[in-house]
């Protein structure tokens, strides 16, 4: 139709696939509906099994760190991991992925003359990392602190009370300090035992919390309970105190002992991110996995994904064949009318043309419709059956669409194709 | 000569639905193939309309030989040459009187909405221009049809069986349309086996079983001119009985005449 005046032509293009639209309505609602079906199903099946999983994968996240880093000290001195390093090596971390972290400083202090490990944190980071700490009353602020279990066992302490702690600089001398910092870092973590396997052997606390070499010392700075941690774990035997309050009970400012991160990279991405840091020897960091976290971490979500995936991809594909099977249906229908153009002198391209834009047409507003409807269902399923909420991926949104646009267009090649081919005579005489 | 029909013949295995026919058709010439139902006629016509191509032969129109063309060319010869009047109308059920006008300007070159409408009022329908077909009876329809075929100017008119589905009041609308499309110079060749429709013709051929079996004139004037013009009788290579193999016409009385006379 080159050197035609477009205007009219192209207004009787829009009239004819108008009419075709509006005055056939009983059969463009049977195409937008195929279509509507088909995105409803590739949105809600899509955006469940993108977010679900990795929802799900956040949340294991939050039950405690699959990375620890710690200092590596070759003079016997102990200086920890300055704030500067600290930040350094979470930049590498994040460079995989996203990552939260706690920082946590040992030492060993005394309680009524008896030893025990604290720990300098800040509460909301560790408290960001730990959602399964199970914490009765208030986390550590300045002039209180957080104790375990065990040592308000053995202290007779409760909630509100208040203990006086001590320090001497003796019991952290170098010979000790692997004591408090492989305790506490082994704390950390059940798994992070492993982890830590290279440094020198903890003395380990005793099942009520303190060491048998107590002396009697009971000079210090007094100190509120505001809560108390049950894990069941090595946590239980700690004292958590807020930095602040570590540094002032202690006299001395220094890094950290042990970063742990939570870190949303698994897998080979993980062992990037240890190697990357581990090959920075001038770092004078060690990174290590908490192998059992990351393992079963990702043997979750791996097995979650694959059956997602393999449930959506069935569910899709059936889907899809009843969609194209209904477009494909409906333009078979119009045979004649393919018939009739052809005689009437109209070109395969030109009839390709209409009926394809027909289509995507459908294609367009059942994948509209579709997508919105496929998202509330999402909604609902992620909401009433995970318990989570699901926010909109424009993404996945628009490739539903265009999708529902496509499948539409391609369901309806063969049909046009194959009235195309035939003569128009005897595609009217089909009729 | 418009139209050259040489030899041709459509076979479907072991039928022949049309047998070997030669025919010339000049410009201006009202013909009527006529024969009874299954005698090959609307094979002929969609031979003659580009719509369907013969298993052996060679069909010319304005001297192009159409097995030569491809699907698009033979697009471009359908939608520059002829104008198509169906039997059952084939009008866009979604589209209305008069858009279904403009579809054939549409594919031909530029839509122009008040010529179609002109068109419409040609064949008297231009207060129904904007109903659907749904909503117009079978006569108005045809007349659609006719409208639809006009539209562009055809040099030939392709009409197949175009009152077989009307009364008489509404045949006689369309008949009188053809007659005037006559007079202004255009080529019709109608396909029907309607006695009434076929007398208004200058020329009849008839088939049988594919065969042409007959020729005759209504118009002696035109045959004179036709044959000044060194046109030929039209003929058949089929050795069937009854076959017009000569260089002269057999004559023929329509069977529907007779049967509606009772021979007489």
């Amino acid at each position: 139709m080159a050197g035609k005046p477009m205007t009219s032509n192209s207004r009787m293009f829009f009239k004819m696939l108008w009419g075709a639209v509006f005055r056939r309505r009983s059969r463009a609602i049977m195409a937008v509906v195929a279509s509507m079906v088909g995105a409803a199903t590739l949105f809600c099946l899509t955006a469940i099994c993108i977010a679900v999983p990795q929802q799900m994968n956040d949340e294991m996240r939050s039950y405690g760190a699959n990375l620890i880093v710690t200092p590596i000290e070759t003079d016997g001195h102990k200086t920890g991991i300055d704030d500067a390093m600290v930040d350094h090596t979470t930049e590498m971390v994040r460079a995989h992925g996203t990552a939260r972290y706690a920082t946590y400083r040992y030492e060993n202090v005394r309680v009524n003359a008896a030893p025990y490990v604290m720990a300098g944190v800040d509460a909301a980071q560790v408290r960001d990392l730990n959602h399964h700490w199970s914490v009765d009353g208030d986390w550590p602020s300045n002039g209180s602190v957080l104790i375990g279990r065990d040592v308000a066992d053995a202290l007779g302490a409760d909630i509100g009370s208040s203990i006086t702690i001590g320090y001497r600089s003796s019991d952290n001398s170098a010979s000790s300090s692997s004591s408090s910092s492989s305790s506490s870092s082994s704390a950390s973590s059940s798994d992070n035992a492993q982890a830590q396997s290279g440094s020198s052997a903890p003395s380990a606390p005793s099942e009520s919390g303190h060491v048998s070499s107590d002396i009697m010392e009971t000079k210090g700075t007094d100190f509120r309970v505001a809560g108390i941690v049950d894990t069941g774990g090595n946590e239980d035997s700690i004292i958590y105190a807020t930095l602040n309050d570590m540094q002032k009970l202690t006299g001395t400012k220094r890094g950290a002992d042990v970063i742990e991160y939570s870190a949303s990279a698994t897998g080979d991405d993980l062992t990037k991110t240890v190697t990357s840091i581990n090959d920075m020897t001038s770092m004078h960091v060690k990174a290590q996995q908490v192998t059992k976290i990351t393992s079963s971490d990702t043997r979750i979500i791996t097995m979650l994904q694959t059956l997602f995936w393999i449930v959506s991809l069935v569910v899709l594909v059936l889907t899809l064949v009843g969609v194209s099977t209904t477009i494909s249906s409906i333009v078979s229908q119009r045979g004649y009318e393919i018939g009739l153009r052809k005689a009437l002198g109209a070109s395969s391209r030109s009839i390709g043309l209409e009926f394809y834009v027909e289509s995507a047409f459908y294609g367009l507003i059942g994948g509209l419709i579709g997508t919105a409807a496929g998202y509330g269902l999402a909604y609902v399923l992620t909401t009433v059956v995970f318990g989570r909420t699901l926010s909109l991926n424009w993404p996945l949104a628009i490739g539903s669409v265009v999708f529902s646009a496509l499948i539409a267009v391609l369901a309806s090649i063969p049909p046009v194709h194959r009235a195309n081919r035939i003569d128009p005579a005897v595609v009217l005489r089909e009729e | 000569m418009l139209l050259e029909l040489d030899h041709i013949s459509k076979i479907y295995g072991s039928l022949h639905a049309v047998d070997d026919l030669s025919l010339t058709v000049p410009e201006g010439e009202w013909l009527a193939i006529v024969g009874s139902s299954g005698s090959g006629k609307t094979t002929l016509m969609n031979m003659i309309g580009c719509m369907d191509t013969p298993s052996k032969g060679s069909v010319s129109l304005e001297g192009r030989k159409l097995e030569d063309l491809n699907a698009t060319q033979l697009a471009d010869v359908r939608k520059n040459l002829i104008g198509l009047v169906f039997q059952k109308f084939y009008l866009v059920p979604h589209l209305t009187a008069v858009e279904n006008v403009m579809v054939a300007q549409y594919y031909h070159s530029v839509v122009d909405e008040k010529q179609a409408m002109e068109a419409l009022d040609k064949v008297g329908l231009a207060e129904r221009a904007h109903h659907l077909p749904g909503q117009l009876s079978g006569g108005e329809q045809q007349r659609v049809c006719i409208a639809r075929a006009l539209i562009n100017c055809p040099k030939l008119i392709l009409a197949d069986e175009p009152t077989g589905n009307l009364d008489e009041k509404n045949e006689k609308i369309v008949l009188d349309l053809f007659r005037e499309l006559h007079r202004q110079g255009t080529t019709i060749i109608v396909v029907t086996h309607d006695a009434l429709v076929a007398s208004c013709a200058e020329r009849e051929i008839m088939l049988n079983h594919g065969v042409l079996v007959g020729e005759k004139w209504n118009d002696d004037a035109a045959r004179a001119a036709y044959e000044a013009a060194g046109g030929k009788p039209a003929s058949t290579g089929s050795k069937a009985e009854g076959a017009q193999n000569g260089d002269a016409p057999v004559g023929f009385e329509d069977p529907t005449k007779a049967a509606k006379t009772g021979g007489e």
